[in-house]
């Protein structure tokens, strides 16, 4: 489906931002990203159009990082770390449990759309390892049972924002550093919540 | 900064330019280093690592990529070393994993560079005892080209080629690590008027043409090096023959006019030479077809030509020829003129068949520049046809020059597709739709800017068939008092300066059509040239054939002139004739002979001078050999004649530069039609086309193009199909909205399917299609 007026305008400002066009490729994938929950062929056009390269230069990079994803993914994209420090800190069971509880293997997607699980490289939560990402949004310090929770509550409650902070306090336990700033924004989708680009989403 | 530097190669000393990578420097001495991706026309990226050599610093011994490292003085490098084998056997081990090896059913196998240098550089055996990578093979990426991606070793040679040399980056890289691979974007084929010079780049068999496939094993080939006839840029090329046949085309790397690309069309336009629809034996059209000799055939023509009283001997010549067969039509014309006879006066005129041909600029108030000047010159101005159509390896070299730092100003309103590579583009403000300047030339925006002082290089040509040439005296002018200014004339098709050299006064089509006398005794000749297609004239022409009391016409096809025709004459082309070629900087190349001639075809000199013999012409050659040496006496440098001994020397493989007079008679014409851009694709419908399967059905659909304005406020469009009519004619088009045409000016492909009867002169209507139908003719 092709983008309409609102998004259209929304990349517009983003290219805008940057002295030169084919520059805004990422933050339009992320765009793109967070319309369908993964980058769509139709995206790609789209974009190609916006910022004039060719679809499969936009298709070149999509297809390169692992954030873009080519495949649709649940609400929730579950990220659990399994770099160095977290497995130290026995991330084994924390993927374990999430793996149960959904029923998914790495990279896959329950039918419902609701879970995305994958096994990713450090997200730079080693203080608070172990450390999952929801949507992009990092809990700490999580148990098995912490997480298995985490995922019966955004099995049931649905939100439509996942805020760090929230599930912090919900389910997390030692975290590596306090920044001392309420940040009452999340993302809605399988993509960062970033200010400028508009993907950060404020819950009231 | 000194003009050479001295470095240490494997403990000898070489001479090297500054700022050359080490790898050059090393092949100019002689020096082989291994690689895959790097090519000497195309921006480094050392992908493939097989160029490491082994370079001394001031940490000690070091391997870098040499097609990534320039050369410095007194540099020490050694490209033989154990370490550097090391490093060859580790890539080349690394490369092989995920090959498939299956270079006994590979079409690359015998010229693959990944079989060579495995064997000359290779580890011998494999500790790789794991599954390859599989992917599904070949997968076709456009009409002519096939993509293996299990073949594939990531070196970019392709991709780089089509973003910076072509400019239409349609391959990537998709996807990463294990799984990167080289692909299109869904939907979105490799249609590209360059994609053929990926094959001949691609070090392993990844890319293949449709066209070569499994045809041939590069140890059976026979091969000669030619000059293409598919532009006047004369590319230099090398012809792959087996069993008589043509296989391939490859480009060569001339450095003076392609570089080594190739269009698509020059690539692979020759299936035709070897179709079953090829004539063979003369035709006498008008008895039922029935077939002649040769002899007969020339007895009927020169009886004919005896015995009309007064006749006009009109000859509608085309751009195939060699220069020899033009010479030996005009030494045929000018003793044809000099026949005593008491009753017989004949009027002989040449005419070429180019809508395009104009005066130009050929006398001695202007120089005249050289393709190389593009990379010397300031400023590059281009008002001609659309370049990337018809001149597609001059585009290459434009691109290039402005990748280098040259600003293009390009005035409307035909090279529309280049636009982004101007520094300044005069559209619809500058140029009215009529092809007239809008505002007094001092007054063009930053014309002066770049042209005051500066050395310029102007490609100029007549952009429109039907445009008035003034404003381009008046351009050139402007420009002539003002820069340093070199012209390059721009006429497009195959060797037109050939025949402008070697016919005494050429006229255009149109010249043919209004001197047209049908109270008079007409005889007409069509050599390699098919004026009732293709041609803004066409249909005024298909009358005064109709009209004609004897038409001869020389060619390799039936085609819509020799419909018309008394008389076909079988001949040769391209590959089966041996000759000189001039391109549009009236560089001498050699075109030589590979192939047989097919049936009792003859070469046009031959009729020609069988022809004279018939009438008692004596004529004083007997080859083309000694045509050659005949028309070599009138080239101006005559210490620089392109003869064939000379062009045969090593070094002047890259063609010989050296200028004729050239007298050329075309009336000006004062357009009246302002909604119609007649324009001429890469791919059309010529008979050499339609009988080349492998690119026959790209030159099918129809089309014609408008910006949007046009489309909905003059035409009142909404559907992408239109159906164009004029009086009884109606034609069923699609539309390519293109916004950088000026609003009101209708673009129409002349050399496709069904635009030959259209009327230059009158106006079109448009009215959206009723009914969706096939658009492609086959």
């Amino acid at each position: 489906m092709s983008w309409e007026k609102a998004l259209i305008d929304k990349a517009k400002e983003i290219i805008d931002m940057y002295p030169q066009k084919r520059s805004a490729l990422g933050p339009l994938l992320y765009l793109a990203q967070e319309k369908d929950g993964y980058i769509s062929n139709d995206s790609i056009v789209e974009i190609s159009n916006l910022i004039g390269i060719t679809e499969v230069q936009v298709k070149s990079v999509a297809s390169f990082y692992s954030m873009y994803k080519e495949e649709q993914t649940g609400k929730y994209l579950l990220s659990v770390c399994k770099s160095i420090s977290c497995e130290i800190n026995d991330s084994r069971s924390v993927i374990d449990s999430v793996k149960n509880f959904t029923g998914l293997e790495n990279y896959e997607t329950d039918t419902e759309k609701v879970f995305t699980f994958e096994e990713v490289e450090c997200i730079g939560a080693c203080g608070g390892a172990p450390a999952v990402q929801v949507n992009y949004e990092t809990v700490e310090g999580l148990t098995p049972e912490k997480s298995l929770q985490m995922c019966e509550w955004l099995k049931e409650e649905r939100p439509e924002i996942i805020v760090a902070e929230e599930l912090q306090e919900k389910f997390g336990g030692v975290k590596s550093f306090d920044w001392a700033i309420k940040d009452n924004t999340g993302s809605s989708y399988s993509v960062p919540g970033f200010q400028n680009i508009g993907t950060a989403k404020e819950k009231s | 900064m000194t003009d050479q530097i001295k470095i240490n190669v494997n403990g000898s000393e070489i001479s090297s330019k500054p700022d050359q990578l080490i790898i050059e420097a090393c092949e100019d001495s002689g020096i082989h280093i291994p690689r895959f991706c790097w090519h000497k026309r195309m921006d480094p990226v050392g992908m493939c690592r097989m160029c490491l050599v082994e370079v001394e610093t001031p940490r000690g011994k070091a391997l870098v990529p040499s097609c990534t490292t320039k050369v410095s003085e007194d540099l020490v490098v050694d490209t033989e070393s154990d370490v550097v084998k090391k490093a060859q056997e580790g890539v080349l081990e690394f490369l092989l994993i995920n090959h498939p090896l299956d270079c006994p059913v590979c079409d690359k196998a015998g010229e693959c560079p990944l079989q060579d240098q495995t064997m000359a550089y290779g580890p011998g055996e494999s500790r790789f005892v794991e599954d390859k990578r599989h992917f599904e093979k070949p997968i076709p990426i456009s009409e002519i080209i096939l993509l293996d991606r299990e073949r594939c070793i990531l070196c970019a040679r392709c991709t780089r080629f089509s973003d910076e040399i072509s400019g239409d980056p349609l391959i990537e890289f998709i996807q990463r690590g294990n799984k990167t691979q080289v692909n299109t974007f869904p939907d979105e084929p490799f249609r590209s008027y360059f994609s053929g010079n990926t094959v001949q780049i691609c070090p392993v068999g990844a890319l293949t043409s449709s066209s070569y496939r499994f045809k041939a094993r590069p140890w059976d080939l026979k091969k000669v090096s030619s000059t293409s006839n598919c532009s006047s840029v004369g590319d230099s090329v090398e012809l792959n023959v087996s069993q008589n046949k043509m296989l391939r085309i490859l480009g060569e790397d001339n450095e003076f006019t392609n570089q080594g690309w190739l269009s698509d069309k020059g690539r692979y336009n020759f299936e035709y030479l070897h179709s079953d629809k090829r004539i063979e034996t003369p035709i006498l059209v008008k008895n039922s077809n029935k077939e002649l000799t040769i002899n007969e055939t020339m007895e009927l023509i020169s009886n004919e030509i005896l015995t009309s009283e007064n006749p006009n001997i009109s000859f509608i010549v085309g751009h195939n020829s060699t220069n020899e067969e033009y010479y030996a039509l005009n030494k045929f014309v000018e003793n044809l003129n000099k026949v005593e006879n008491e009753n017989t006066v004949s009027t002989t005129n040449f005419y070429l068949s180019d809508d395009y041909l104009y005066n130009g600029f050929f006398n001695d108030d202007y120089s005249l520049g050289e393709i190389k000047d593009l990379d010397s010159a300031d400023t590059i101005i281009l008002w001609a046809q659309d370049i990337k159509d018809n001149l597609p390896t001059l585009y290459l070299r434009i691109k290039q020059a402005v990748k280098n730092g040259k600003k293009l100003l390009i005035f409307g309103h035909t090279n529309t597709a280049i636009k982004e590579l101007s520094e300044e583009y005069y559209g619809e403000n500058i140029v009215t739709n009529n092809f007239e300047f809008n505002v007094d030339l001092s007054d063009i925006p930053n014309l002066s800017k770049y042209i005051d002082g500066k050395d310029v290089l102007a490609i100029i040509g007549k952009a429109s068939p039907l445009q008035n040439v003034n404003p381009i005296f008046q351009l050139v002018k402007h420009l002539d008092q003002n820069s340093n200014l070199k012209i390059l004339n721009c006429f497009s098709k195959g060797n037109t300066l050939g025949a402008l050299q070697n016919l005494d006064i050429v006229k255009g089509l149109n010249e043919f059509v209004t001197e047209f006398d049908s109270s008079k005794k007409n005889i007409v000749f069509t050599v390699g040239s098919n004026p009732v297609n293709n041609s803004i004239y066409s249909h005024k022409i298909k009358e005064a054939l109709i009209d004609s009391d004897f038409v001869v016409s020389l060619d390799l096809f039936k085609n819509e002139t020799t419909e018309l025709s008394d008389i076909i004459l079988p001949t040769t082309t391209f590959g089966e004739k041996e000759g000189t070629f001039t391109n549009l900087e009236m560089r001498t190349l050699m075109q030589n002979k590979i192939l047989p001639t097919p049936g009792s075809a003859l070469n046009e000199w031959e009729y020609w001078l069988i022809l004279s013999n018939k009438m008692n012409l004596l004529e004083s050659y007997g080859t083309e050999a000694e045509l050659n040496s005949m028309l070599c006496k009138d080239y101006i440098d005559n210490g620089n004649i392109p003869s064939f001994d000379n062009l045969n020397k090593p070094s002047n493989l890259d063609g010989i530069l050296n200028s004729k007079t050239i007298n050329i008679e075309v009336k000006n014409i004062d357009s009246t039609n302002l909604e119609i851009l007649f324009v001429h694709r890469l791919y059309g419908d010529s008979s050499s086309q339609i009988n080349s399967p492998s690119i026959s059905m790209l030159g099918s659909e129809r089309f014609i193009e408008m910006n949007s304005a046009t489309y909905f406020g003059s035409y009142m469009l909404h559907s992408d199909v239109v159906t164009l009519i004029q009086e009884n004619n109606s034609i069923q088009v699609n539309v390519n909205i293109n916004e950088n045409l000026p609003d009101n000016l209708l673009v129409i492909p002349i050399n496709r399917r069904g635009f030959q009867d259209l009327n230059p002169e009158k106006k079109v209507e448009l009215e959206a299609a009723k009914s969706r139908e096939q658009l492609s003719v086959t």
